[in-house]
């Protein structure tokens, strides 16, 4: 399955790497990443399309779990 | 005052009172400034892995934070292990490591090594302080982190010229604290509620979120009020003390055949604290196949990850089971009493019929027996265990009336745990009993701190079970891979008792059952730091067992098991012969 990620992070050292590593050491494989700082500089927000068959459900509280991820949204693209 | 100085007096603001580190160039100034906070004690290890163990230890024996420190490079990577068994267990610590100065950052510079990349997975969260302006909000943030919610470990990377500068304008740290827990849902509580009401074979399966969350007297209140028999995790022992008539046991590959069984025959799982670990459930899929499961943790991310919950009630665990207690115990009585009744009565009768014998034939010493006798010499005793047969063996045999008094490396399985995971949790409590418990192959992994045992006259006693091999491997290979054993001969292993005296440290010796009580007691009674060397035999194995990819009813046991025909050995088979 192929699920899109929306995610607001803080611009933090080490945040995209988390997230990346997070996704694929939860079992999903990322095909697509965009994404771009916010106007005020402190926030990242990231676009993420990734495959798995594992639950959705799972990879979100994973990923809402982090520090440095302050929303994110998950469903089906 | 600089930034290394500022960061000492932090970790007094945090409460902080001892620390666990080895020095080194770019962690020298820290080093430098602890000269001027007689506050924190510093305890040397004689390995990194020995301080973040050690700290491990601290923390999990007093629920505090323990902290470790290290220089960059290999002072940092040797960090590692310790730091990951604290993820995978969930152990609150804060980890300090020194990094070359910032401008070098990148350069390949000498020990230098990117440690906030390489524990990227193992931490709860990290942080590089670029600037000395950092550290206020880095450090509260550590502390808060390491110790709120599902706690864990916080590494903090410290570039050496932001130790050194000025810190003059920084305002003294004031402690975040710890969150506020957050309270369960109403409705899930309702949900869990309902399915708890319509159970007449109810089984609690208790895991180490319930000394994590201080839900232990909740759990107990919870228990008798309910009278639900309760199954537990390796994290989990001692959230029941071991004799309460509820207590089945723990669960899983070496679990005990009463709460197995009740497992697979329950139709309801109330799962506290534990997270279906498969060293838990054995064969996942085949895992209490009747039950529905209600499923109580702090953590959103364990409720169903790995099994669905029917009811899961994520927040607070000492309020869900509080809010949980009075309701559930009205269905004591209720339209499944009778049912419930005959179901307490079979999982307490199979829990007397395969109670663990301690009668074994012959004059060599019985490892489970030897165990069982310590703990009730030494009831109030804290015990840490290394990973092996013997950790197995402490969980199935000691007694345990606490979780706090069981160290144990659950999650990573980690061999070398045990000797400064008992110092660290001797300096937590120096007026503890605080036992040891190794094997011949793990206490070799960090046998260097027989020397910081000395050093601080810490009285920790050990207790080696000396098999002449790696125990579990081998016993694996024995059942698995048709005895074709490979790289588990420790029959050459050293003079334990030797060693121990070269370390200035008490050494004893038993081989005989009929010497076990006189020499644990002497081992009780030595002033200062003491070691028991045991020679158990090599051909002993943990039972039960669930084999790989069989589910918990499936259990080995050789004791109880007619159709099982233990392995034999034959006279060209020398496993623990070493090459001419």
């Amino acid at each position: 399955m192929r699920y899109q990620l929306d995610l607001t992070l803080r611009r933090a050292e080490g945040a995209l790497a988390r997230v990346l590593g997070t996704t694929e050491r939860r079992g999903f494989q990322p095909v697509s990443v965009d994404g771009e700082t916010q106007d005020d500089g402190d926030r990242w927000h990231l676009r993420m399309t990734v495959e798995g068959s594992r639950e959705p459900e799972s990879l979100r509280h994973q990923l809402a779990g982090l520090y440095d991820c302050l929303a994110v949204d998950v469903r089906e693209a | 005052m600089n930034g290394a100085r500022w960061l000492a007096q932090a970790l007094v603001a945090e409460g902080v009172d001892t620390l666990f580190g080895y020095p080194g160039g770019a962690i020298m100034p820290f080093y430098d400034a602890l000269h001027d906070t007689p506050q924190l004690r510093h305890v040397l290890p004689r390995h990194e892995q020995g301080a973040a163990f050690a700290a491990n230890g601290y923390a999990r024996a007093s629920g505090r934070v323990g902290v470790c420190v290290a220089t960059s490079g290999p002072g940092a990577s040797n960090l590692v292990t310790g730091i990951a068994d604290a993820m995978l267990d969930s152990v609150p610590m804060v980890v300090i490591t020194g990094q070359v100065p910032t401008h070098l950052m990148g350069t390949d510079a000498f020990q230098e090594l990117d440690v906030f990349g390489m524990t990227m997975p193992m931490v709860k969260h990290s942080f590089i302080a670029r600037c000395v302006e950092d550290l206020p909000a880095m450090v509260g943030e550590a502390f808060r982190l390491a110790r709120s919610g599902r706690p864990g470990p916080v590494l903090i990377d410290l570039p050496k010229d932001v130790q050194v500068a000025d810190a003059a304008h920084l305002p003294p740290h004031v402690s975040s604290g710890t969150d506020v827990p957050e309270a369960p849902k109403d409705a899930s509580l309702h949900e869990a509620l309902a399915l708890i009401a319509q159970a007449q074979r109810p089984v609690l399966y208790g895991g180490g979120g319930i000394v994590l969350g201080d839900a232990v007297q909740a759990f107990r209140t919870f228990v008798d009020a309910t009278q639900i028999p309760a199954v537990l995790t390796l994290k989990g022992l001692g959230a029941l003390p071991t004799q309460h008539p509820l207590n089945l046991g723990m669960l899983g590959m070496h679990g005990s055949r009463a709460a197995n069984l009740a497992v697979q025959e329950a139709d309801l799982l109330v799962v506290v604290g534990a997270r279906f670990d498969d060293r838990a459930t054995g064969k996942l899929a085949e895992f209490a196949p009747h039950a529905r499961v209600v499923h109580m943790d702090i953590d959103a991310c364990e409720i169903d990850k790995l099994r669905h919950a029917d009811a899961g009630v994520r927040g607070d665990i000492v309020t869900t089971l509080t809010k949980l207690t009075l309701p559930c115990a009205a269905h004591l009585h209720g339209r499944h009493g009778a049912a419930r009744k005959a179901w307490r009565a079979q999982c307490k009768q199979r829990a007397q019929q395969f109670a663990p014998r301690y009668d074994a034939p012959g004059s060599g010493v019985y490892a489970p027996a030897l165990l069982k006798r310590l703990s009730e010499l030494a009831p109030d005793a804290t015990v840490a265990c290394d990973v092996g047969q013997h950790q197995m063996w402490v969980a199935q045999h000691w007694r345990l009336d606490h979780p706090r008094k069981h160290l144990t490396s659950g999650g990573l399985g980690a061999m070398g745990f045990g000797l400064p995971a008992a110092l660290g949790a001797q300096e937590a409590n120096p007026d503890a009993r605080v036992v040891c418990v190794s094997g011949d192959g793990s206490i070799m992994m960090n046998i260097q701190e027989l020397a910081t045992l000395k050093r601080y006259r810490s009285p920790v006693k050990i207790v080696l079970l000396d098999n002449q091999a790696l125990g579990m491997v081998r016993q694996w290979q024995e059942l698995f891979f048709d005895r074709r054993y490979s790289e588990i001969d420790l029959s050459d292993n050293p003079d334990f008792a030797a060693v121990a005296a070269a370390f200035g440290i008490t050494a004893l010796h038993v081989d005989r059952a009929d010497g076990v009580d006189a020499a644990l007691q002497a081992l009780l009674d030595a002033e200062g730091p003491a070691l028991l060397h045991v020679a158990i035999d090599t051909a002993a194995n943990v039972w039960p067992l669930v084999p790989p990819n069989r589910n918990n009813a499936q259990m080995l046991d050789p004791a109880v098991d007619d159709a099982f025909v233990a392995p034999t050995r034959t006279a060209t088979e020398t496993p623990h012969a070493l090459p001419a």
